[in-house]
């Protein structure tokens, strides 16, 4: 007997409403899987011309225990991700829908793993981003929903392969705005594989990830201070928000530290010409 | 002048080709799987063959602004195997759905045997349970009674005559399917088969109707400019601009548009290109800075 999804009853929690005009095409595919379950492999590749690409719309949403962003979310992987709530995709067809998938099918399966029970599979998947290093996989993985922070905090997967996901991310040079509740999964292990990175881009001429900064700050690791406090005058602006953001962030900012970046926040003050990052800095200048 | 190629193996082709490809306004590509050169001895084979049709030759080409698309389908030569015919025939349909599929092909004859005329109409009926039209690979050898055996199995399974292109025609088999309501592929090789030189003659006598012609460049002495080079032949010898340009950009489009899964609005733009994508990690940058190509 095949493997169940996860080893785990599956979820039902997407509303058929929301897959609007694509629910009829659902309900028939469903049917057809239901008399016949050896057509996924068939089935699942039409979704999106059949279905249709146009993004849900909406922006972030939670959605049963999953918080999505709706705007990433296309018709199809919304219906994806029912049928395969429907027919209680088993283990090993999820993962043959993976390894054998194009891209596109690919980041559908994953959007889809959003609606689906935390378990073996999502570990499975998630160390195939990994592995893979698709950009577009790594978006849907880790910025369409809250996939990640959500298997980690349950166990699905350890915070090593959660901290070496993040890493890549950085990798990629992708937005941490985009990865929904990475900020959870911030830790001083993370800190210190962030920071690495960077020294070796820095010391081979590269570019270094913008977000580093921020997310270095949610738990700095020994380095990160002294870090942070220089990003404040770096020539790059989106390095200076970064690091502004990342001493805000900063856990416990006993007086003495506070006082030192209130320190420097004030100096930059004056010469700072955005004011976004000038709001920042006065907050930060502010030592009380 | 936009072209469409719509027969050549670019699995068997360096990176260059793709760059020069675009140079000449090659916007699109179809790619029938074939036969490699050496029998398969697995069906994995195959998985792995269709899979770098519709995963890494997708990625390379769209880096170079070129649309990917194939045919899938079991060869003629490798129908006659026994130890892979019916496991690829029994994994083909998972991958006529995918997105890029426009077609069932090469399907045909080769050595025009009884088993390669059985995979031949078994693959038709694949191709209508999936609505797909069909690129059919004629015989080198023995062509005229290879072509007529053709159309036979075409007739005997009631396939749609507008849903065919026999492909790797020549003077002697416009004769035989002119008339027959199915389309005609030309492929213009350096040396052999058909030439820039009589394509032209054979244009200007017959026209362009349903015709399309290619370079079926593959991994032997072919060359993938061949259709920007009869392009030019075409226009120097006084075919006008238009009827130029349906047959190299709109008849292509035409026929693989019949699946339903191509027309001419999705490639109104270059694929997009981003030099530092990676494909599952792997670039075609192979360490060169992407701002200095």
């Amino acid at each position: 007997m095949a493997a169940r999804y996860g080893g785990r009853p599956m979820a039902t929690t997407l509303p058929p409403e929301l897959l609007g005009p694509a629910e009829p095409l659902a309900r028939d595919a469903i049917a057809e899987l239901r008399a016949d379950r050896s057509r996924l492999p068939v089935v699942f590749p039409g979704l999106p011309r059949k279905a249709g690409r146009e993004p849900v719309g909406g922006g972030c949403q939670a959605i049963g225990d999953a918080r999505v962003d709706l705007d990433a979310f296309r018709r199809c992987d919304l219906v994806a991700a029912w049928l395969l709530q429907e027919i209680a995709v088993t283990h090993d067809e999820a993962v043959d829908l993976f390894l054998h998938g194009d891209i596109e099918e690919r980041a559908m399966l994953l959007r889809a793993a959003n609606f689906l029970p935390l378990g073996d599979t999502t570990a499975r998947l998630l160390g195939e981003v990994l592995r893979t290093n698709v950009v577009l996989h790594m978006e849907a993985a880790l910025c369409d929903g809250d996939l990640l922070a959500r298997a980690a905090a349950h166990g699905t997967i350890d915070a090593e392969t959660a901290n070496r996901l993040l890493l890549k991310f950085a990798f990629l040079d992708l937005p941490l705005e985009r990865a929904l509740a990475a900020e959870r999964l911030a830790s001083v292990e993370l800190s210190t594989m962030l920071q690495d990175l960077a020294t070796e881009r820095e010391a081979a001429g590269r570019a270094v990830w913008r977000d580093t900064w921020q997310m270095v700050g949610r738990a700095p690791c020994p380095g990160a201070i002294a870090r942070l406090i220089g990003g404040l005058e770096h020539g790059d602006d989106g390095v200076r928000l970064s690091a502004a953001k990342g001493l805000l962030a900063l856990p416990d900012r006993t007086a003495g530290l506070a006082a030192e970046v209130a320190r420097y926040a004030g100096e930059r003050l004056p010469r700072e010409p955005r004011p976004v990052i000038r709001e920042l800095l006065q907050r930060l200048a502010q030592p009380a | 002048m936009l072209i469409f190629e719509p027969h050549i193996h670019m699995f068997s082709r360096i990176t260059d080709d793709y760059e020069k490809l675009s140079f000449a306004g090659v916007r699109a590509v179809l790619e029938p799987a074939f036969w490699l050169g050496q029998s398969r001895t697995s069906v994995g084979s195959f998985v792995d063959y269709f899979e770098t049709l519709i995963g890494w030759e997708r990625h390379r080409a769209q880096q170079f602004g070129i649309h990917h698309f194939c045919t899938m389908g079991l060869n003629p030569r490798e129908a006659n195997d026994d130890r892979v015919n019916q496991a690829v025939l029994d994994i083909l349909p998972r991958y006529c759905e995918k997105d890029s599929c426009v077609g069932v092909g090469e399907i045909g004859l080769d050595d025009q045997t009884k088993t390669e005329e059985k995979f031949m109409a078994e693959q038709l009926e694949l191709a209508r349970r999936h609505d797909l039209p069909v690129l059919v690979h004629t015989p080198h050898r023995d062509k005229k009674k290879g072509f007529e055996r053709c159309i036979d199995i075409v007739r005997e399974q009631n396939f749609p005559m507008e849903r065919v292109l026999l492909d790797h025609g020549n003077e002697e088999t416009i004769k035989i399917t002119r008339d027959l309501g199915c389309w005609s592929g030309f492929s213009i090789y350096p040396n052999t088969k058909m030439s820039p030189q009589r394509m032209v003659a054979i244009v200007q006598e017959y026209g362009i109707e349903r015709f399309v012609i290619n370079s079926a460049a593959d991994w032997g002495v072919s060359d993938p400019m061949m259709v920007p080079r009869t392009v030019v032949k075409l226009e120097q010898a006084g075919v006008p601009r238009e009827r130029v340009e349906q047959l190299v950009w709109k008849n292509p489009i035409r026929f693989f548009g019949q699946s339903g899964r191509l027309d001419e609005a999705m490639l109104a733009k270059p694929a997009t290109a981003n030099l530092r994508e990676t494909f599952e990690g792997n670039s075609v940058l192979r360490g060169q800075d992407p701002d200095k190509l």
